[in-house]
């Protein structure tokens, strides 16, 4: 049985125009969001994924828009080009919050500080749903108690700084999932927090694929997270994807260096104090002052000529597929 | 900017981006956000044609602003006084020019004044912290807790009026602002790692205070003297409008406008009130344009 | 929240006590004794010299520095401030007389520079880098540089003299029937008090609307597909709202001391206007009460702008 599509992106570039310079934030990416699986965005900081996300939801700041490309969103009433719809238009929001929600990096900055998380997630519901205002009351305390968050009643009244970090992320996972959305971009939701709350928050991601078939998006920069929670994986650098496929073909046969270099550089737990680990020499380029061709080759082991043309994507089977004119090479040294 | 509009924008800013065209600007950032700052710009050069006009006066008029000539009261505008003549044959403009070398000193003068003694005090009891620090702020707090125009009219009352009371007066109801502003900052900046630095290398406290720290807390504190100059400017003009700042006898541009009390001087002698009030206006907009130009130049962290 | 406004008023008290003792100290230092004036004059005309000395003596004139303060402290938290030094009327009932006046002012320039203020300053924000921006901007500009009497002078020749819209001056005529007929009255005065404070609430909430917009919750509000002006009001503006207020409490004692000029400008029969008239005539007493009152007066009007910001903003309950 294949997987149901949710979204399709398809050679999407999203360029800032800023300061009167021109930043090609995403420069053709492409990949597809499936029901009850997890596609992990994942690279550096700067690299695109957090645009990518916005893109999506069309939240872009005015200073910006889609270039290229198609974002699709296949939904019950038929495909939806979302790149075509006015940003702030009735359709648009009618998708925003119910039917595509996002979650945010630090909830405490995400979360208005003066309302309280009831009345928070109240909003959603009220603009998205028919539900009378008890309705609306009853069904916040049934998200909140679904989100594992106790005394629901008494939360509901209570102000976004009396929760604790993990509980808050908690509050926003409901205030997303209050009305069913088909897809969820999660975009680094687990960086600001401790690393045990962040895998209670996997648990309850986990959960939401396997009871409500949510599409899940989840952009991240630890390559732990990617290991725990993701069906797919899409490798980022500078606005292009450098590798794409399922959690196995990426994390454990990677053909681009970069990939490579990533895995190389994390450390791993129980290997002791003198394991080899390996950063990437080099730095992110400035976005405004690009190499010409393949984005990582300055930093590349394996970086020839042909690089300075941008390479194309080879699929190396059905679902792994990578940007790279050495992939061959790598993939035989092993 | 509508969508198309918008859109057109971005296709040129593309097409020269990818020519290779745009390359990231260097110079001095601060200078560059002032000069691209117009009203700025406008501000300094209204404020210099009205200060030096005012130090220049003699040149740019020959009558006397004291000099009575009973025989040519209230005359509308004409060549020869430009302003016309007040209730006792003065020169308006000559009363304008001469006056402003008053008003500026009293409001520029106060204002710098306050600043020195508020910082001063500020930067060294910030920094020194204890109880010193506490007095100082418990009794700034009480110069604070006045509305400052009753303040100044109730030392007024109590050691009556002259120029350099006037002065002294309106200092002790201003440094309390500055020095909030300059302990605020000194607060923040004595924990930054430099000072401990020069503390372990046996640096004296004064010299850290004031030769170390203060140079960093210095935009705030510009743009405080503009602000506190502004404020003085109008407060002698609307004291001495009642007749209750500079003494009568020494023209200001507020005692200028004291004669339009009278509602028929203010319905027929258009030209003993309105210009005036329009050089004020016009001194302190140029004196706020500058205070504004000043903070958007030293804020770092508004972005380019 | 209880325990917020008490330990605001442990605070207030001890800065009351020694901003009285300051006043008393003023007192003192200037010309005439300083018990006299406690006397009423209509009384001090009908007994003898003697007892006239005995009630000198009551009020402390032979007695230390500090028991003189203490007996007239005493008397002044018994709403006894003395009398004035021309008329001999007792200075309470002159201040509770013209306070009406000034409350009225006041609260109309309160009122007129917040609301006007906040929404030139949201449309500032919402429109920003638009021409009406710009304009807004100047006309903020303008406000905070014209004086304010001077602006009241040019709105009085132009709406009251020349046109005959408002009146000229003046609160409760002999000719105005009931207590309604005025209100045509406090608009010029009201207008023009309110000058500055408009200017400045204006540029402060486009500041503060700015500065709420590009908050992250802003980008949540829109994410849950929430209508723009929702997203505008209940969520920029209500956060923008917080500063505004505290900037409003700040700015409190500019409108107290404006009153004086303006009262003294469109002859508005209240507290400031009495002010000037004791400063001119020398009534020492009269102008160090008001001032005290006065000052009481701000420290009570940032207590309540402090709890109203303690109301709005939750975050601030905390501290």
């Amino acid at each position: 049985m294949t997987d149901e599509i949710a979204l399709s992106v398809e050679n999407l570039k999203t360029f800032f125009y800023t300061n009167k310079r021109c930043n090609k934030a995403v420069n053709g990416v492409s990949f597809n969001i499936k029901k009850g699986k997890t596609l992990c965005v994942v690279g550096e900081s700067g690299c695109g994924k957090s645009v990518t996300a916005s893109t999506i939801m069309q939240l872009l700041p005015t200073l910006s828009r889609i270039e290229e490309g198609s974002v699709t969103y296949h939904s019950d009433r038929g495909d939806i080009r979302i790149d075509e719809l006015p940003r702030d238009g009735s359709e648009m929001r009618r998708i925003r919050g119910s039917e595509i929600s996002m979650i945010f990096q630090d909830p405490m900055t995400a979360l208005n500080p003066v309302y309280t998380i009831g009345f928070q997630i109240a909003e959603s519901l009220q603009y998205h749903t028919d539900l009378n205002s008890s309705e609306i009351k009853a069904r916040v305390i049934e998200l909140l108690t679904d989100m594992g968050i106790p005394l629901p009643e008494q939360r509901a009244e209570e102000y976004p700084h009396n929760f604790s970090g993990g509980m808050r992320q908690r509050a926003m996972i409901a205030m997303a999932m209050s009305c069913n959305p088909k897809i969820l971009i999660a975009d680094e939701p687990t960086t600001a927090l401790d690393v045990t709350i962040q895998a209670q928050i996997f648990g309850l991601m986990d959960k939401l694929k396997s009871e409500h078939h949510t599409a899940i998006m989840l952009i991240t920069h630890d390559m732990g997270v990617v290991a725990e929670l993701a069906d797919e994986v899409a490798v980022m650098y500078m606005g292009n994807i450098v590798e794409a496929g399922t959690v196995d073909d990426v994390l454990r046969r990677p053909r681009h260096p970069y990939t490579r270099a990533l895995l190389d550089s994390i450390p791993v737990l129980g290997r002791g104090r003198n394991q080899d680990i390996k950063s990437i020499r080099g730095a992110t380029p400035d976005p405004y002052d690009r190499p010409v061709g393949c984005q990582f080759a300055p930093r590349c082991d394996f970086a020839s000529d042909a690089c300075k043309q941008m390479p194309s994507e080879d699929f190396v089977n059905d679902t792994h597929r990578v940007s790279c004119w050495a992939h061959k090479e790598i993939a035989q040294n092993g | 900017m509508s969508s198309s509009a918008l859109n057109k924008k971005f296709d040129r800013i593309r097409a020269q981006e990818e020519a290779g065209l745009l390359k990231t600007s260097t110079g001095n950032r601060a200078l560059r956000k002032m000069m691209s700052n117009r009203l700025a710009m406008v501000g300094l050069i209204i404020f210099s044609i009205i200060l030096l006009s005012s130090i220049f006066a003699p040149l740019l008029t020959s009558h006397d602003p004291q000099k009575i000539d009973l025989r040519s009261m209230l005359n509308s505008p004409s060549w020869d006084h430009i302003f016309g003549t007040d209730r006792t044959g003065r020169d308006v403009f000559a009363r304008i020019l001469y006056g402003g070398r008053v008003s500026i000193l009293v409001g520029l003068g106060s204002a710098l004044l306050s600043a020195v003694i508020g910082v001063g005090i500020g930067c060294y009891t910030g920094y020194r912290g204890g109880w010193i620090d506490v007095v100082a702020l418990r009794v700034s707090e009480i110069f604070m807790s006045f509305p400052q125009i009753i303040l100044v009219l109730l030392l007024v009352s109590i050691v009556g009026q002259s120029l350099i009371n006037l002065i002294i007066i309106f200092v002790l109801s201003g440094w309390g602002s500055m020095y909030r502003l300059s302990r605020a900052r000194m607060l923040s900046l004595r924990e930054e790692e430099y000072v401990q630095a020069l503390q372990s290398f046996g640096v004296s406290t004064v010299k850290i205070c004031y030769k170390h720290i203060l140079p960093n807390a210095l935009g705030p504190i510009m743009v405080n003297v503009t602000l506190t100059t502004a404020m003085f400017i109008l407060a002698e003009a609307g004291l001495s409008f009642l007749g209750l700042g500079v003494p009568l006898s020494i023209p200001t541009w507020g005692n200028i406008l004291n004669v339009a009390q009278d509602l028929r001087v203010l319905q027929n002698n258009w030209w003993m009130w309105l210009p005036v009030g329009l050089v004020i206006s016009l001194f302190v907009l140029s004196v706020n344009f500058i205070g504004d130009g000043l903070r958007d130049s030293t804020d770092s962290t508004l972005q380019g | 929240m209880l325990t917020f406004i008490l330990r605001r008023l442990l605070i207030t008290i001890p800065m009351l006590l020694v901003i009285s003792f300051l006043i008393y100290l003023g007192l003192e230092l200037t010309p005439g004794d300083a018990v006299s004036y406690m006397i009423n004059p209509e009384l001090a005309n009908q007994i003898t010299a003697e007892q006239l000395d005995q009630m000198r003596e009551a009020l402390g004139l032979n007695k230390s520095f500090l028991e003189r303060y203490s007996i007239w402290l005493f008397h002044v938290l018994q709403g006894d401030f003395g009398h004035s030094l021309s008329g001999g009327v007792a200075i309470s009932t002159i201040v509770l007389d013209r306070l009406p006046a000034t409350l009225e002012l006041s609260i109309f320039a309160l009122l007129f520079s917040t609301l006007i203020g906040c929404f030139f300053g949201t449309i500032s924000a919402l429109r920003r880098g638009s021409a009406t921006d710009s304009t807004l901007t100047v006309v903020g500009m303008l406000g905070v540089s014209i004086p304010e009497f001077f602006f009241g002078l040019v709105a009085l020749l132009v709406f009251a003299l020349n046109l005959g819209w408002l009146p000229v001056g003046g609160r409760l005529l002999p000719e105005y029937d009931s207590y309604w007929d005025h209100l045509p009255n406090i608009i010029l005065p009201g207008v023009v008090l309110s000058l500055m404070m408009t200017a400045g609430v204006m540029r402060y909430s486009r500041s503060a609307m700015l500065d709420s917009l590009s908050r992250e919750f802003i980008r949540t509000a829109r994410s849950k597909g929430l209508p723009e002006w929702r997203i505008n009001l209940i969520h920029g503006f209500r956060v923008a709202l917080t500063p505004v207020v505290v900037l409003i409490g700040f700015r409190l004692p500019t409108l107290i001391g404006g009153s004086v000029i303006i009262e003294t400008v469109f002859q508005w029969p209240g507290v400031g206007n009495e002010f000037i008239l004791a400063v001119r005539g020398s009534d020492y007493p009269l102008v160090m009460m008001i001032a005290l009152f006065s000052v009481f007066a701000m420290l009570m009007a940032s207590l309540i702008v402090d709890i109203l910001t303690a109301l709005i903003d939750p975050r601030v309950r905390l501290g």
